[in-house]
């Protein structure tokens, strides 16, 4: 277990030389992005900030003023980066509260999410990719080969409204959005959930295919054990394999869905807060949430790098 | 004495199509039968069939018994329950036949674990002993990658075998073996009737099937060609298929005729090269020279394929140096590899492959069609995938390959190592003619030192 170790002590360095980076770089690109947008951001904060009714061109100013708004783009850039480098996000620009509670709360919210939509993904891709593989070009391979394709092609947000009317709206099965208990979980879950295995099912089906041809799976049938020990000693750790890796892949999909899914059901999510504070012009918030979504995939990247090393042996020489 | 196996009227059919027999034959509990044919000719169907691991796809005829019980009408679960227990399998491809993810002693321990039912201590005894009884100590911890392939046949034979079964299935045991290693695979068989097993070899190989004794069925094209004594058929064989068998072992082969050799084309200095972090050997000199055709032989795991590899510049040395002679572009110098599949994209058809590879080398397609002919592949057969087509096959539209790039230096890695004698007879011969007819310059690996002696103008041997 020291080879697995050293090996991943080279994994966590890597990754977090990585997350330094990412960090920087999303800093950068989100506020360039901000102020590439139309509009006064002044004018929007405060909107924000005491509604649109009751701001007027002083409270801008006002603003303007208290935030800095009007210093050179640079000098902001570098504050919010020293203010980084000490680990501080700053305060919201709308709302005074420091990003890093903000962030806090809907983190938890937001990992809930994801790890709601990668269960269900892996509870519908499993089974599927393992009930098709064992006839492979059967009918039932076929037509799963077909809702892949279809489930994929469909946009999350499209998809969701879809669940949301069948399930919310005629079957009043499900809260329509918002979060106020775990059946509100649902509804999003499976929004995602479904999008990740169109594809993972494939991969679990061809992963389970490849072992069940392989010339070591019939060795170790034919040196007598029996097809339940072949499955759990030799097939499932080889199989899982590329399934595991593939999920590493998808968690591009699965952030970049998060932020969709949460805006289409209103979740009290990071992804939500983003569009927020978008619109809000808030740009501490954005740089403080891009941030926090761009060090997510670089840690959920290090659990598949590790459940990799784990599983695979080879990968530790 | 009891009869181990009995067949009677075996045949395999895919659908409507008989691919193999009949044959009928007994197996009397410690003798030997050994299958012997050319590849392609239906030797596995008849272990599979009495294994009951048949493809879905092919349905077998005939009454199998094992031990006294009749076997062919039972459910795979029921047969399943035979294996390890009654019949121990050797698997063709060692290398492929353990788990790539799992530690060489514990793919051992658990046979004796869950198949023999010994305790855990036992069965960690049991597998020590069998690693060094096969000189295996100290690969324990290793994972079949890091086995060499002689290794690897070792680690499957002390799994297969480890909870005694008392028949013993092994098909193409040597193949790709070095010499060595081939003769100590075919002594242990050997010994498995001695100890009172039964043993039946499946072998392209006359000298595996003279040592091993006892009868023989020799098949062609799935048809029964001779059966009887081992040792009766192979002094005076009645077939003329049994015959041509006999002559294309290397050991009967003619003695080839000095090449006509020309200027160096390829100058290695002081060479050393290293897999890994593993050094494999220093200071290896060669001048090779146009037309000449050089052996290369030596143990397995000693660094053959990587020397090759530093040789084609496809993998840089650890010091010394390879150097063309000026004129020759890097492309002159290509390289056939062992497993042909491995060297073909599986999904695209032969024709587009060698398509590809004429159009970027700016060769005409009908020189290309011309090579194939001159090999005896039919244009039609590329339109076929690789796996389509046979290994002799596949093989030669490598060579072909090749020589759609023009080399004036070919490195063949055992080309033929897992092709049937016949085929590699002719595959050799084809190789020698067209290096003779342009000026070429060949380095063979290989584990057949009779190979070497009769093919090649000179031989290096390493280690």
């Amino acid at each position: 277990m020291t080879i697995f170790f050293k090996s991943a002590i080279a994994v966590l360095a890597t990754r977090g030389l990585q997350a330094v980076i990412v960090a920087i770089i999303v800093g950068i690109v989100s506020f360039a992005m901000m102020h590439a947008l139309p509009g006064d951001a002044a004018y929007r904060i405060a909107a924000g900030r005491y509604g649109y009714d009751m701001m007027d061109a002083a409270a801008a100013e006002a603003v303007r003023l208290e935030l800095g708004l009007d210093s050179p783009w640079f000098v902001q850039l570098w504050n919010w980066l020293g203010q980084l480098a000490q680990f501080d996000l700053g305060n919201s620009l709308v709302y005074g509260t420091p990003v890093v509670d903000e962030i806090a709360t809907q983190l938890g919210y937001s990992l809930l999410l994801a790890a709601g939509a990668v269960v269900t993904s892996l509870m519908i891709a499993l089974p599927v990719g393992i009930a098709t593989a064992l006839n492979p070009n059967g009918l039932l391979d076929r037509v799963t080969m077909g809702l892949s394709v279809f489930l994929r092609a469909v946009p999350a947000f499209a998809l969701g409204i879809v669940l949301v009317f069948i399930f919310a709206v005629k079957l009043k099965w499900f809260p329509v959005a918002g979060f106020r208990g775990f059946e509100n979980l649902v509804l999003p879950s499976f929004t995602l959930g479904i999008g990740l295995a169109a594809v993972s099912n494939r991969v679990v089906r061809d992963a389970v295919v490849d072992a069940m041809n392989s010339d070591w799976q019939m060795f170790a049938r034919t040196k007598g054990l029996s097809m339940r020990l072949t499955l759990m000693r030799h097939v499932l750790r080889n199989a899982s394999l590329p399934v595991v890796t593939y999920v590493g892949v998808q968690l591009a999909y699965l952030i970049e869905g998060v932020v969709i899914v949460e805006t289409v059901f209103a979740w009290p999510g990071i992804g939500h807060a983003l569009v927020h504070a978008i619109f809000g012009r808030d740009i501490a918030m954005v740089q403080g949430t891009a941030l926090t979504l761009g060090l997510l995939y670089v840690a959920l990247n290090l659990c598949v790098d590790l459940a990799c090393r784990g599983i695979d042996p080879r990968e530790r020489a | 004495m009891s009869i181990s196996i009995e067949v009677k009227g075996l045949s395999v059919f895919a659908g409507p199509t008989r691919l193999m027999g009949p044959v009928s034959f007994q197996v009397p509990q410690g003798g030997t039968l050994v299958v012997m044919g050319e590849t392609g000719a239906g030797k596995s169907l008849i272990a599979q069939a009495i294994l009951g691991t048949l493809p879905s796809s092919l349905r077998a005829e005939g009454e199998i018994t094992v031990n006294g019980r009749r076997v062919d009408h039972l459910s795979i679960t029921e047969r399943a329950k035979l294996w390890g227990r009654e019949i121990a399998t050797l698997p063709q491809e060692p290398w492929r036949a353990l788990n790539p993810l799992m530690h060489a002693f514990r793919q051992v321990k658990e046979t004796h674990l869950f198949v023999a039912n010994r305790t855990k201590p036992e069965a960690a005894a049991e597998t020590k002993q069998a690693f060094e009884t096969l000189s295996l100590s100290g690969a324990e911890n290793r994972l079949p990658g890091a086995l060499s392939g002689g290794m690897a046949q070792r680690v499957a034979f002390a799994a297969a075998t480890a909870a005694n079964a008392p028949i013993l299935l092994a098909d193409e045991p040597t193949k790709g073996l070095d010499a060595e290693r081939h003769a100590k695979v075919v002594e242990r068989l050997a010994e498995v009737p001695q100890t009172g097993g039964t043993l039946l070899a499946i072998t392209h190989e006359a000298a595996v099937a003279r040592r091993l004794g006892g009868d023989i069925l020799v098949l062609r094209d799935g048809e029964l060609v001779e059966q009887g004594s081992t040792t009766t058929i192979l002094a005076a064989p009645a077939d003329r298929y049994t015959q041509s068998l006999l002559e294309a072992d290397p050991q009967n082969w003619p003695k080839s005729k000095p090449s006509d050799i020309g200027k160096t084309v390829l100058r290695v200095h002081d060479l050393a090269v290293a897999r890994g972090k593993k050094r494999l050997f220093e200071g290896f000199n060669l001048d090779l020279r146009a037309g000449e055709k050089v052996a290369l032989t030596g143990p397995s795991g000693i660094g053959k394929t990587t020397l090759l590899d530093a040789m084609a510049g496809l993998l840089k040395p650890v010091s010394g140096s390879v150097s063309r002679e000026k004129t020759l572009s890097k492309h002159s110098i290509q390289k056939l590899y062992q497993d042909p599949p491995a060297a073909f994209p599986n999904r695209v058809r032969l024709k587009h492959t060698l398509q590809d590879v004429a159009r970027l080398n700016k060769t005409n397609w009908s020189d290309v069609l011309q090579i194939l002919e001159q090999l005896g592949i039919h244009a039609s057969l590329l339109e076929r995938k690789p796996d389509e087509v046979s290994g002799g096959e596949l093989q030669r539209i490598s060579i072909a390959r090749a020589l759609t790039v023009k080399p004036k230096v070919i490195l063949a890695d055992e080309p033929t190592s897992r092709l049937d004698p016949i085929t590699q007879r002719e595959t050799l011969a084809m190789l020698d003619g067209i290096a003779r007819a342009n000026q070429i310059a060949i380095v063979l690996v290989t584990h057949d030192k009779n190979i070497s002696a009769k093919w090649s103008d000179r031989t290096i041997s390493l280690g």
